[in-house]
């Protein structure tokens, strides 16, 4: 067991540092609408300028094949520069529909897309969740009717991240009505201007509109943007889950570790105080939360499912800090837009991407190998 | 120069090693009938000296070994005095006492663990011991029991951990250490212990939950028993994990080391409790009874969670990478 960054990777850690002091914006962006975007795919474009886009993607692609050591110290340099949030609008292409295509996509599909997608200039969004396929995602009914040499795609989702403001989606749909639950799917590059699409945008708890429904009305997608065979896409939605929950999450996660310690100086606690205590139990998790990223990156996995230990941690962690903020501040933080938007979008936390209900019973049949129900 | 958190062969060779030493020598079952521990294996074993240096008559293994075999100690609930000793051996080591602590390092002395207490000082474990390692407040002290008078403490489970009174004051300190790495050990050392035991109660749990059938099917089918095994998952990988990365950093000397640990301490008890209590939950009649071995992992935790305590971590300068640039 050894923690030691390289030369190289402490020059490279001192390159981060000085470009995002330069560059990073520490604003406060915009939460929805065209606002979010042109902020977003502004921030991405100078990253890219910079030479610091794609840093986990395949050199061949455009990217900066990063090793692991390397992508740690850019996220916690980026973290420590206050740099916007990963989980803005680009996060899907960046973190997802880029390393999906990368890996099962045409070539024509990855010299279209992936030059926009790290030049800042496509937003993505996902369709997969519909309203009758939250958790069992497998039971998903939008249909595509492949005709010619194109599906046409009929039914619903929901629950799409910036579905207003993308220019394509990474859409799940049934193409083989003949087959049941994982067979028959297809994973298809839907253009968010073909004509049949409607969206209607959802306004979430926390007052903003960053999700919606989408509505496909006979709209028709050419067969050769499906990715990764046609009623093969189960596994090519399966195939960058993992890549997402385990790089992508590297920015989130130590974004939190950076938000305990601003929420320690705004506090101010006296020592020995009942908040006090409690601060530094979050501070206590905080550490550990990074020691399990540093693991997730570093050691092989026990079990392909050890990612949902993490995640549902790290959920759960993000809403004892969005929590103890509220209390730190007392009366004045219903008065916060800022806090108290952070506060309640933290509920999202043990529902998005799979509940907590699920990442534990993926914990406790896949891991601890307790029966199936 | 490299990132690694795998274990290395000589690891996992080592572990291995004592993990069969403990199956063998410690199962939890051998509680049931008595409570008296002997360590003479684990110190035969060279468990007190691991992280000694080879010309020290250690065996050239680190802290990061050392705390690895105290989770496995305390997987097997072995007696404290297996945490006292390597401890001991180093607090007399500082002190220029060297043949004090080589007697606690090959085990030829014994050392029982000792906690501050308002009436008089508990010693855990002490019978036959002629001295005790004292887990004070920010210090550690080696106590000569020589001529004391102790007397017995029922207490925790009518009598189920061997508890003894001192006199306060009595004792002669014949050893001290006033903070520094010492006690950052110590924190680490009975840290991994709670891990062990945090792990143990989760392998346990979920093997009863395997075995235990009602309405038909084993109980760990319901999703009632999955979601607390699970969080007792959670809550043992995210301890593992913080032991790893703050043994590193106390390994290597690196300046986050104390705030590694002391995040350690502050989470351990907490974990510890939290898996053994729920240990018993998941075992239902039979986990509150005594012919259950549940019951012994919530009583060890509560015995180590009394030796020392977390340094203030609100007073330590977070950590945000655990490598400061030079």
């Amino acid at each position: 067991m050894q923690l030691e960054f390289s030369e190289d990777d402490e020059r490279f850690r001192q390159a981060a540092r000085d470009w995002l002091a330069a560059n990073a914006p520490t604003d406060t962006p915009p939460y929805d609408g065209q606002p979010a975007r042109d902020y977003a795919l502004s921030w991405l474009a100078k990253c890219h300028a910079g030479g610091w886009s794609g840093i986990g993607w395949p050199r061949e692609y455009g990217g900066q094949s990063l090793a692991p050591s390397k992508l740690i110290l850019w996220y916690e340099e980026y973290v420590r520069a206050r740099a916007p949030s990963v989980l803005d609008c680009t996060f899907v292409s960046v973190n997802h529909a880029g390393p999906t295509l990368i890996a099962l996509g045409t070539d024509e599909q990855k010299t279209f897309h992936l030059p926009r997608i790290l030049e800042g200039k496509s937003v993505w969004c996902q369709g997969f969740s519909e309203p009758g396929a939250g958790s069992d995602l497998a039971s998903l009914s939008t249909t595509g009717r492949v005709e010619g040499d194109e599906i046409v795609v009929n039914g619903q989702k929901i629950w799409t991240s910036f579905a207003d403001i993308a220019d394509y989606q990474e859409l799940l749909i049934r193409t083989d009505p003949e087959q049941k639950r994982h067979r028959g799917l297809s994973w298809v590059i839907c253009d968010m201007e073909s004509p049949g699409i409607t969206v209607r945008p959802i306004r979430n708890m926390a007052g903003v509109t960053h999700f919606a429904e989408v509505f496909y009305d006979d709209v028709r997608i050419p067969l050769s943007n499906v990715v990764g065979g046609l009623h093969d896409g189960w596994r090519t939605a399966m195939t960058t889950l993992g890549f997402e929950r385990k790089t992508a999450a590297m920015g989130v996660q130590l974004a939190l570790s950076i938000r305990i310690e601003d929420l320690i100086a705004r506090a101010e606690p006296t020592p020995g105080s009942a908040m006090a205590e409690r601060l530094a139990d979050l501070r206590a998790e905080g550490a550990a939360l990074r020691a399990m990223t540093y693991r997730t990156i570093f050691r092989e996995p026990a079990n392909p499912s050890e990612g949902s230990l993490m995640r549902l941690y790290f959920a759960e962690l993000a809403q004892r800090i969005a929590q103890a903020s509220m209390d730190v501040l007392g009366p004045e933080a219903l008065t916060d837009t800022a806090l108290t938007h952070d506060y309640l979008e933290a509920y999202s936390e043990t529902i998005a991407g799979g509940t907590a209900e699920i990442q534990r019973n993926i914990i406790a049949e896949r891991i601890l190998g307790l029966p199936r129900e | 120069m490299t990132c690694d958190l795998n274990l290395s062969e000589d690891q996992r060779q080592i572990l291995d090693a004592a993990a069969a030493m403990l199956s063998q020598g410690h199962p939890v079952s051998r509680l049931r009938d008595s409570q008296d521990d002997t360590v003479t294996a684990i110190a035969e074993f060279g468990g007190f000296n691991l992280a000694l240096p080879e010309d020290q008559g250690g065996t050239g293994f680190t802290l990061v070994e050392e705390a690895l075999l105290h989770v496995l100690l305390g997987r097997h609930v072995v007696s404290v005095r297996a945490l006292a000793a390597p401890i001991a051996a180093r607090v007399a080591a500082g002190q220029g006492a060297a043949d004090l602590a080589s007697a606690f390092a090959d085990g030829t002395e014994t050392v029982c663990a000792a906690i501050p207490a308002a009436e008089g000082t508990l010693l855990i474990a002490s019978e036959g011991c002629r001295y005790a390692l004292l887990f004070g407040d920010r210090h550690l002290s080696i106590l000569d029991l020589a001529d004391t008078h102790t007397t017995v403490v029922e207490g925790l489970g009518h009598g189920s951990v061997t508890t003894r009174r001192l006199a306060l004051g009595a004792g002669k300190t014949v050893a001290a250490s006033n903070g520094g790495p010492l006690l950052e050990i110590a924190d680490l050392l009975v840290s991994a212990q709670l891990l062990g035991i945090a792990e143990a109660t989760l392998d346990l749990a979920v093997d009863y939950a395997q075995v235990r059938r009602q309405f038909g099917k084993p109980i760990g089918a319901f999703q009632a028993i999955k979601h607390q095994a699970a969080d007792m998952a959670i809550q043992a990988e995210m301890l593992s994990t913080q032991l790893d990365m703050a043994a590193i950093a106390a390994r290597d000397g690196r300046a986050d080391a104390a705030f590694q640990i002391a995040a350690l301490r502050r989470l351990a008890p907490r974990v510890a409790l939290f898996n053994a209590r729920t240990c018993i939950q998941i075992h239902g009649g039979i986990g509150f009874s005594a012919e259950a071995d549940a019951h012994h992992y919530l009583k060890q935790a509560h015995v180590l969670s009394r030796l020392g305590a977390a340094a203030p971590l609100l007073d330590l300068a977070a950590a945000l990478a655990p490598y400061q640039p030079a």
